[in-house]
């Protein structure tokens, strides 16, 4: 095997939470106002392992491992950008950002344009959400309340590729990012990833706000993000056996939202899904479907549907789980029925 | 006992913060504030003794009632008022209003959300710590905001790490309406620190001397590594929790009681007698720092309004370069 191909191989078999790592370090070698704080990324390298290594490498002052204090910390992390600095602060679970809100949407999302625009606050609150089995309070996504909060950018990304790209981008805007990481994704390794498993091995960045059409298509655009842009290529891929061509749409952010993308693939296929694994109602699903309605006018579009966690708390037992979070099955049925009219 | 020129420097000091609230009040009279205000009328004496030890490269982190905070620091007053009366030309170029002052230039920032500024000082610690400067970082609540868990929070982790942090907490001894002896487990909040491995100190807060020498003490035990203080700074608030309250939680007679007998302007000018400073020169001073900053509001009340096509402005800095 050349050099080159092994290399491939070896990203291939690294765990996601190793690209991450990796996407902060390299940012943190090259700009030293980056520090990270948060609960177990120090010494255990973070509960997925998405800061292994760091501590070692750029010291306990620049990755701090805090008390269970989300609240001190959060706003410790409002103080060290307010001081020059550019600070990643992770929020464990992302269901956790109940005892700290305080400081992220009155402080760090606010505090920008409270300041006329002369308070910069570049600061990346980092979390982990999304569904693994573990009931109502470790399970949510959430991405929905900070985006309709207003004054955070909000990135969930999909794959290898965009976890790396976009974490760069994140620790280099000014500007405050949440950065949501799925937990079913962290478990997985870079070969277990249906798009873009690939990492350079280098920094870069994608920017923040550009959906990437993942599958093209032409019945139906399904609009998604995070892990269930996975689950929607298994049922694309189900689908396109049973004779129907599905176009998936990685959102990639929440804010800002590429409706254009979604649009211009609405408006050549005439029906629009949009899987949520966030809660249905006030969300991303009907904010989205609208934006796309105001861009093609009422009669732009046949049909256009929505398929999200319905509004309720995320039950432990696996039977409830599946019918109501939205995995390939529940897509592919959705898919389905939307077909009948092709 | 305190010299002339410093018993001068202070008086002036209070004069000017009391001067400012006081054209904050009649900013309102004139229509030119339409929200919330919360005046520190009665609590001078903590924003001039404080004044005396920041250093520019310190940082204040202040409350919903932080005026005198922001002078101390050395925010500029012009925009500090042109902000509180919601002008372009204001701090914050109208959007933050009273509540929410940020000057990067002088580090002094504040929240309305009490309690909230205690975790933001500790950030600014942090990174005077990991940059090796020698800066204190200052966040300043109230007794109500001593109970709050981000204040025991930040506390913890300043303890822990022996940050350069001093907590100035103004004991004003009403939340709102709500009696500090009736919901404290401690009779003062800077008993508290031992279970921080803090220094606490307590200070009448009306006493500008004894404040100016309490808080330089904190401020020197910080910088020099003795790690994180709280200080406590008894005091009155003379007027409501905001201007509109209508204080049904104590008697005109007590509100009278506390403005006769605590006024720290008034309380202090024995001392400026003891100094050699005379009754018609502490008048003088009164006046001018009262007619300057009358012609200071009559210039801020000519600023226009922000225009209503920049509402969307400034919430991410690509709207702050365009």
């Amino acid at each position: 095997m050349s050099a080159v191909a092994e290399r491939a191989n070896d990203r291939l078999a690294m765990p996601l939470p190793a690209t991450i790592a990796e996407a902060i370090a390299l940012e943190m070698e090259r700009d030293d106002t980056i520090l990270c704080l948060g609960e177990d990324i120090g010494r255990a390298g973070g509960v997925f392992g998405t800061t292994t290594g760091l501590q070692e490498r750029f010291g306990s002052a620049r990755v701090v491992d805090t008390p269970i204090a989300e609240m001190g910390f959060a706003g410790m992390g409002v103080g060290l950008a307010q001081a020059g600095m550019r600070p990643l602060v992770e929020i464990m679970f992302v269901d956790f950002i109940g005892v700290c809100l305080e400081q992220v949407y009155n402080a760090a999302a606010k505090i920008p344009y409270m300041s006329g625009g002369r308070q910069r606050m570049p600061m990346v609150f980092k979390t982990a959400g999304g569904c693994i089995g573990s009931a109502a309070q470790h399970s949510q996504c959430l991405w929905g309340l900070f985006a309709h909060l207003p004054g955070m950018k909000v990135v969930a990304p999909c794959n290898p590729h965009d976890h790396k790209g976009l974490m760069a981008a994140a620790l280099r805007s000014d500007d405050p990012v949440v950065f949501i990481e799925h937990k079913a994704l962290l478990l997985r390794k870079g070969r277990d990833f249906r798009h873009h498993p690939d990492v350079p091995d280098g920094a870069y960045t994608l920017p923040l706000g550009e959906a990437a059409v993942v599958r093209e298509g032409s019945d139906v655009t399904l609009a998604t993000l995070s892990a269930s842009v996975e689950h929607a290529l298994a049922a694309a891929e189900e689908l396109a056996g049973e004779g129907v061509s599905v176009e998936v749409i990685d959102l990639r952010s929440v804010v800002p939202l590429d409706a254009d993308t979604v649009a211009a693939s609405a408006g050549r296929t005439g029906r629009l899904l949009v899987v949520d694994e966030d809660y249905l109602s006030f969300g991303l699903s009907a904010e989205l479907s609208l934006r796309v309605i105001d861009r093609l006018g009422l009669s732009g579009l046949r049909q256009v549907e929505r398929l999200a966690l319905p509004d309720v708390p995320i039950p432990a037992a696996l039977s409830l789980e599946k019918a109501v979070v939205p995995g390939p099955e529940l897509i592919a049925d959705r898919l389905r029925q939307m077909a009948k009219g092709v | 006992m305190t010299d002339a020129a410093t018993a001068r420097a202070r008086f002036r000091r209070m004069a000017a913060m009391r001067a400012f609230d006081e054209a904050c009040l009649e900013a309102l009279r004139r229509k030119a504030i339409h929200g919330e205000l919360h005046v520190g009328l009665g609590q001078e004496a903590i924003g001039a003794g404080m004044a005396e030890s920041l250093r520019p490269e310190d940082a204040v982190v202040s409350t919903h009632r932080n005026h005198f905070h922001g002078l101390a620091k050395g925010v500029d007053r012009r925009a500090l008022l042109a902000e509180i009366c919601e002008r372009e030309a204001g701090l914050c170029r109208g959007r933050g209003g009273h509540m929410h002052p940020f000057d990067p230039a002088t580090n002094f920032s504040a929240t309305g959300i009490v309690g909230a500024s205690i975790p933001v000082a500790l950030g600014y610690a942090h990174a005077f710590r990991l940059r090796g400067e020698a800066a204190v970082a200052v966040g300043v609540t109230g007794d109500g905001g001593s109970h709050t868990g981000g204040f025991h929070e930040a506390l913890v982790m300043a303890g822990a790490a022996n940050l350069p942090m001093v907590v100035l907490v103004e004991n004003n001894a009403l939340a709102i309406s709500v009696q500090f002896d009736d919901v404290s487990p401690t009779e003062t909040v800077s008993e508290r620190a031992a279970a921080y491995s803090a220094l606490g100190l307590h200070v009448d807060g009306t006493d500008v001397d004894a404040v100016a020498e309490t808080f330089a003490r904190a401020m020197d035990h910080a910088r020099s590594g003795g790690g994180p203080v709280i200080v406590e700074a008894t005091c009155h608030r003379f007027r409501g929790h905001f201007e509109g309250d209508p204080e049904g939680y104590r008697s005109k007679e007590e509100r009278q009681r506390v403005r006769d007998n605590f006024d720290p302007l008034r309380l202090y000018r024995h001392r400026l007698a003891a100094a050699g400073v005379g009754e018609a020169e502490a008048d003088a001073i009164l006046a001018e720092e009262k007619s300057a900053m009358k012609a200071l509001l009559a210039e801020v009340l000519e600023m226009p309004l922000p225009d209503p096509a920049g509402a969307m402005l400034y919430r991410f800095v690509e709207e702050a370069r365009a």
